[in-house]
């Protein structure tokens, strides 16, 4: 069953350490998921959070959902209106070469997938875990 | 000559060192840091110096933010006649480096002794 872990920061640089901090602190609860791959995710969220940031007022906040489960972790970003989108042309065939932010994006997670309305705009991250030794799929924290 | 940075995620430290000005990056390199970074880059290049070694070997997190600071400085001082290398055997900035293609860009060696040496070109 899927943990749902939410948060919200200003669309401000200073707050996107917090951003990737959480979803990385997130990501080694449970199982599955190397050292070096939460890194990666820890990267990609950075890109989407400053990507996000770029294209947002000041006042703008940034919302994050984690679906933490035993054989997955997607984080979706939420951004309001559709600016996050035309700076994340992550459905182009063959990105810039120069645009290391999509390279990086399209390298260090398992999917990617941006979804937009006119209100907002939401880039969903998915990371695939390797298959625990547990049944249940939860980490070794106490109850 | 010894820069500290004033930010609680960076640090940036300037050397001497044999002819390279070597510049040391601590702590994190994102979009809040990046702008002290390349702030220091600028002002090296601007000062004269045309031997600029920047040492990730501190550096605990980089995004593409960070590579835009590298890629930029090397720029400038490449119009300047001069070079910019790195010094990184982390492998996780590597990877970022070998994703993005600039491990064919830069010159990357194993420690500011080797760039010093010649030796240890990555």
């Amino acid at each position: 069953m899927d943990r749902i872990v939410e948060l919200e920061i200003p669309a401000r640089p200073e707050f996107v350490g917090i951003a990737r901090m959480a979803v990385g602190a997130l990501a080694g609860i449970r199982p599955g998921l190397a050292f070096e791959r939460i890194d990666d995710l820890r990267i990609v969220v950075s890109e989407a959070c400053t990507s996000a940031i770029e294209g947002l007022d000041a006042g703008s906040v940034l919302r994050l959902r984690c679906f933490d489960g035993p054989k997955s972790l997607e984080v979706r970003i939420e951004a309001p209106g559709s600016s996050f989108e035309s700076a994340f042309p992550i459905h182009e065939p063959e990105p810039d070469a120069d645009n290391f932010r999509i390279s990086l994006i399209r390298a260090l997670v398992d999917d990617a997938d941006l979804r937009s309305s006119d209100e907002r705009t939401e880039l969903c991250l998915v990371m695939h875990r390797e298959a625990a030794s547990d049944e249940d799929g939860e980490g070794g924290l106490p109850a | 000559m010894s820069v500290k940075g004033t930010h609680v995620d960076l640090g940036l430290d300037v050397k001497e060192r044999n002819g390279w000005t070597v510049l040391s990056v601590q702590g994190e390199v994102d979009v809040y840091t990046a702008p002290q970074f390349r702030e220091q880059l600028i002002q090296l290049v601007d000062q004269g110096q045309r031997s600029i070694l920047v040492d990730l070997e501190g550096v605990e997190f980089l995004d593409s933010t960070g590579l835009g600071v590298l890629v930029g400085g090397l720029k400038r001082v490449r119009s300047s006649d001069g070079d910019l290398a790195l010094v990184c055997t982390q492998r996780r900035i590597l990877k970022v480096l070998e994703i993005t293609g600039l491990t064919k860009v830069f010159t990357i060696y194993d420690s500011v002794d080797a760039a010093i040496s010649g030796d240890g070109q990555g």
